[in-house]
């Protein structure tokens, strides 16, 4: 089943957890200015922590954008082929996200590889704010969340021992459209 | 076996405005073992530049030596490892003075290859210092004058062509050299006491400006590694985390309230009637917006706070956390959470310790209300408990020295120097206005206030709680050895570069860092060694506030720990007994191995050569 690394921005406390253990898991190295991941911070208004990472599009734009085809998709990650680059650093700038990086030390771009499907940056993360997930759990929340504010929804109050309940309900073939 | 293999550059970057040069010192390894980092770097730096000036330093003078300094742990993978700190001669006490800070700022000075900044001189014109991987530069900013801590932050950033950078920012009240402006990193981080944002101003240094992508050196990543997932997986499943993530330390106003000792009325009172309004949970049901957390910290104690209506709309900040919001609030009377923010917020802006501001205004409205100080001494505008707007002017008015700012800029000694007769309302130590816990129900703690190497102030020995807990039949040694105690193992946090709100919020065992330090540095020291080290800095620290004139009378209790009994709360009618305290005091200068007087044995001072 297709996994996606997926970002709950409201849940990040900017730590950069992630961007270290990306540093460790890739580079051997405590860095955190050599990793695939980054927590943009902005303040005050708004206050927005958000980890910026690739999210190995199914179209991707950094593979359009490089001139000597080095980046293609392959089992559900966007790599580059490193006997291809030649570290142009085209996909910096095609990539929608910023979501692949760069560092004086290190040859060629740096860019999520999933750590071979399992996560370092998911797993360290202290509040949860970086889930690895099914690709089709994506959106749940979203569709969820829709159909619980559909306007057309009935409310009844009851009580049960006493206590004030309510229930929602929608009356089915009465709406107009 | 103790060869430093990790855990260091090994090159401290001196830098003179005056002439406008910078060098690299190597550091020998002597100095990395003896002093391990933070404010150890620091007390020992500018311990060398006091003996070079045979101690005749004005700590705003262009000689004073301010350094700025993280630890062998900052950076690093293990739970919040975001601390840096600011080191020099306090303008507010005249004596040593350190200030730490969490946020990025450490960690990203860190990665520009320098494991300290030590800074001496004057800029001719208002400028900013900027250190770039190494390289190093002098920018004039005249621009950036009268400009607030944010503020200045944005214009930097823009100037640089680079919102990655990280900003240590003084604002208008470091500019105007107010005895306790404070530090300010990434909007929110703040280096609060001892006033060294001016000792920054006095230098005509706005900010520092770091940006840096080098490896930070470890000896054994392995084994960091492993230690550090048993500290993570230890904190996450501890039974209060998700409680600290949730309110940080703002769940310290109940306790503080419930056990009597939260700052009310400027100290005259131990509870609040209305805390409930300036508490942890109001502040997460009403205010809270998001959590904020510094460098790799997993209990995220920053609370981002908004004001959602009213005449405070519209105010976001990080914080407050308990110190800020307890001498903002009930140390003032306020009982609106808003009004709370807005000062918080302000002084943020501004850069000023929140600790000193409410205690100083606490001073002023109690000398006010008891006739201490007449309506012109007040410019005329009568000021009470909980007139939050007034209270607001008056901050603003600190940072610009107007009016009655002129004068509380001064700092405790000076108001006090000013308006003597506020000497029994006005608690400080050494000039440093006492911080947010009472102690007149615990001698240990006033015993912690009263040697606190930088004046009144709780982060070398918070003894309260346990104290008040388990110490009620702890004989005066007892209390004296725990202080120490807690004055040794607290500050080695400092000297690591990291946060200690793990080990004493969580009680994330000490022993970890031991194996931290070994994993970072390759030098395997036990807990036991680090404590020594940590222990030979507070000698240090003393011998720097001894040379510069202190000595036990500067250890003294303020009247008001004395003679002015709690009034209400859990710990009424306390106050700490005089025979008590010169006995503990005494008690304390033994267990130091110093005099009766406070002086550090003469051998001492030769391990500092």
């Amino acid at each position: 089943m297709p996994k996606q690394l997926a970002v709950v921005p409201e849940r990040c406390s900017g730590c950069k957890i992630c961007e270290i253990v990306c540093s460790m898991s890739h580079f051997k190295v405590t860095n955190p200015k050599k990793s695939a991941i980054r927590v943009m911070v902005v303040y005050p208004h708004p206050v927005v922590r958000m980890p910026i990472v690739c999210s190995q599009c199914r179209v991707p734009k950094c593979e359009e954008g490089c001139p000597v085809d080095a980046i293609a998709r392959r089992d559900g990650v966007v790599e580059i082929d490193r006997d291809l680059c030649i570290s142009c650093l085209k996909c910096l700038k095609s990539c929608p996200f910023g979501a692949i990086f760069v560092h004086d030390d290190v040859e060629y771009p740096i860019k999520c590889d999933l750590c071979g499907g399992d996560p370092q940056c998911a797993k360290a993360c202290p509040k949860n704010a970086i889930i690895f997930i099914p690709e089709h759990v994506l959106g749940q929340a979203q569709r969820l969340n829709n159909v619980l504010s559909y306007y057309h929804m009935k409310e009844i109050e009851y009580f049960e021992r006493g206590e004030k309940k309510q229930i929602r309900y929608a009356e089915i073939g009465k709406e107009e459209i | 076996m103790n060869t430093v293999r990790g855990g260091y550059f090994g090159q401290i970057l001196r830098v003179n405005l005056s002439t406008e040069e910078w060098v690299v010192e190597r550091s020998s390894e002597g100095f990395l073992l003896q002093y391990i980092g933070g404010r150890g770097f620091g007390a020992k730096l500018v311990w060398d530049n006091l003996k070079a000036h045979n101690f005749m330093v004005d700590p705003l003078g262009e000689e004073n030596l301010l350094v700025i300094a993280p630890g062998p742990l900052t950076g690093l993978y293990l739970p919040s490892s975001g601390k840096c700190s600011f080191v020099s001669l306090s303008p507010a006490t005249g004596i040593y003075g350190d200030s730490n800070m969490g946020g990025v700022f450490g960690v990203e000075l860190r990665q520009t290859g320098y494991d300290a900044v030590a800074i001496t001189g004057k800029a001719e014109e208002l400028s900013f210092l900027f250190i770039d991987n190494g390289d190093v530069s002098i920018i004039a900013a005249p621009e950036l004058r009268g400009k607030g801590c944010l503020e200045a932050e944005g214009l930097i950033k823009q100037r640089l062509g680079d919102h990655s950078v990280h900003v240590a920012v003084i604002g208008v009240a470091g500019e105007n050299l107010v005895s306790f402006a404070c530090v300010n990193a990434d909007w929110s981080r703040n280096a609060g006491r001892t006033g060294i944002g001016a000792v920054m101003g006095a230098k005509n240094l706005k900010a520092i400006v770091v940006r840096g992508s080098k490896d930070l050196p470890v000896y054994d990543l392995e084994r960091l590694n492993q230690e550090t997932c048993k500290a993570m997986s230890y904190i996450k499943n501890h039974k209060f985390f998700k409680l600290w993530q949730e309110q940080g330390l703002m769940c310290v106003i109940d306790y503080a309230n419930n056990m009597g000792i939260l700052p009310t009325h400027n100290f005259r009172d131990g509870a609040f009637v209305r805390s409930e309004a300036i508490n942890g949970f109001t502040m997460e049901s009403k205010f809270k917006i998001g959590d904020s957390a510094c460098f790799a910290c997993p209990m995220a104690c920053g609370n981002i706070c908004l004001v959602k209506d009213g005449k405070y709309a519209g105010t976001v900040t990080e914080g407050p956390e308990y110190e800020s919001c307890a001498m903002l609030g009930s140390n003032l009377g306020v009982d609106k959470f808003p009004a709370i923010l807005k000062a918080n917020s302000l002084c943020d802006e501004l850069g000023m310790d929140t600790i000193s501001v409410g205690s100083l205004i606490g001073a002023v409205i109690e000398g006010y209300e008891t006739g201490l100080l007449s309506l012109e001494d007040l410019d005329g505008e009568p000021i009470q408990w909980g007139d939050d707007e007034k209270i607001i002017r008056v901050i603003e008015n600190i940072a610009r020295r107007e009016g009655i700012g002129e004068i509380l800029a001064g700092g405790a000694r000076k108001v006090l120097n000013h308006w003597p007769q506020l000497t029994p309302l006005l608690s400080h130590v050494k000039g440093l206005e006492q911080s947010a816990y009472d102690c007149r129900a615990a001698i240990s703690m006033a015993l912690a206030y009263a040697t606190c190497d930088i004046g009144a102030h709780h982060t070398r020995a918070w003894t309260v709680a346990k104290e008040l807990e388990d110490g009620q039949n702890w004989s005066l040694e007892e209390k004296a050895t725990f202080v120490v105690y807690h004055q040794t193992i607290r500050p080695l946090f400092d000297m690591l570069g990291v946060c200690r709100l793990p080990w004493i919020e969580l009680g994330l065992n000490e022993k970890h860092y031991e194996n931290f330090y070994a994993a970072a540095t390759g030098v395997e020291l036990s807990l036991d060694d680090l404590m020594a080290r940590s222990r030979e800095v507070y000698d240090l620290t003393r011998l720097i506030s001894v040379k510069r004139g202190v000595s036990r009378d500067d250890d003294q209790a303020p009247v008001r720990w004395l003679k002015d009994p709690v009034q209400t709360g859990m710990q009424a009618g306390k106050t700490i007994r005089e025979d008590d305290f010169n006995e503990i005091l005494s008690t304390y200068y033994r267990l130091r191995n110093w005099d009766d007087e406070g002086k550090p044995l003469p051998e001492i001072e030769k391990r500092f050569d």
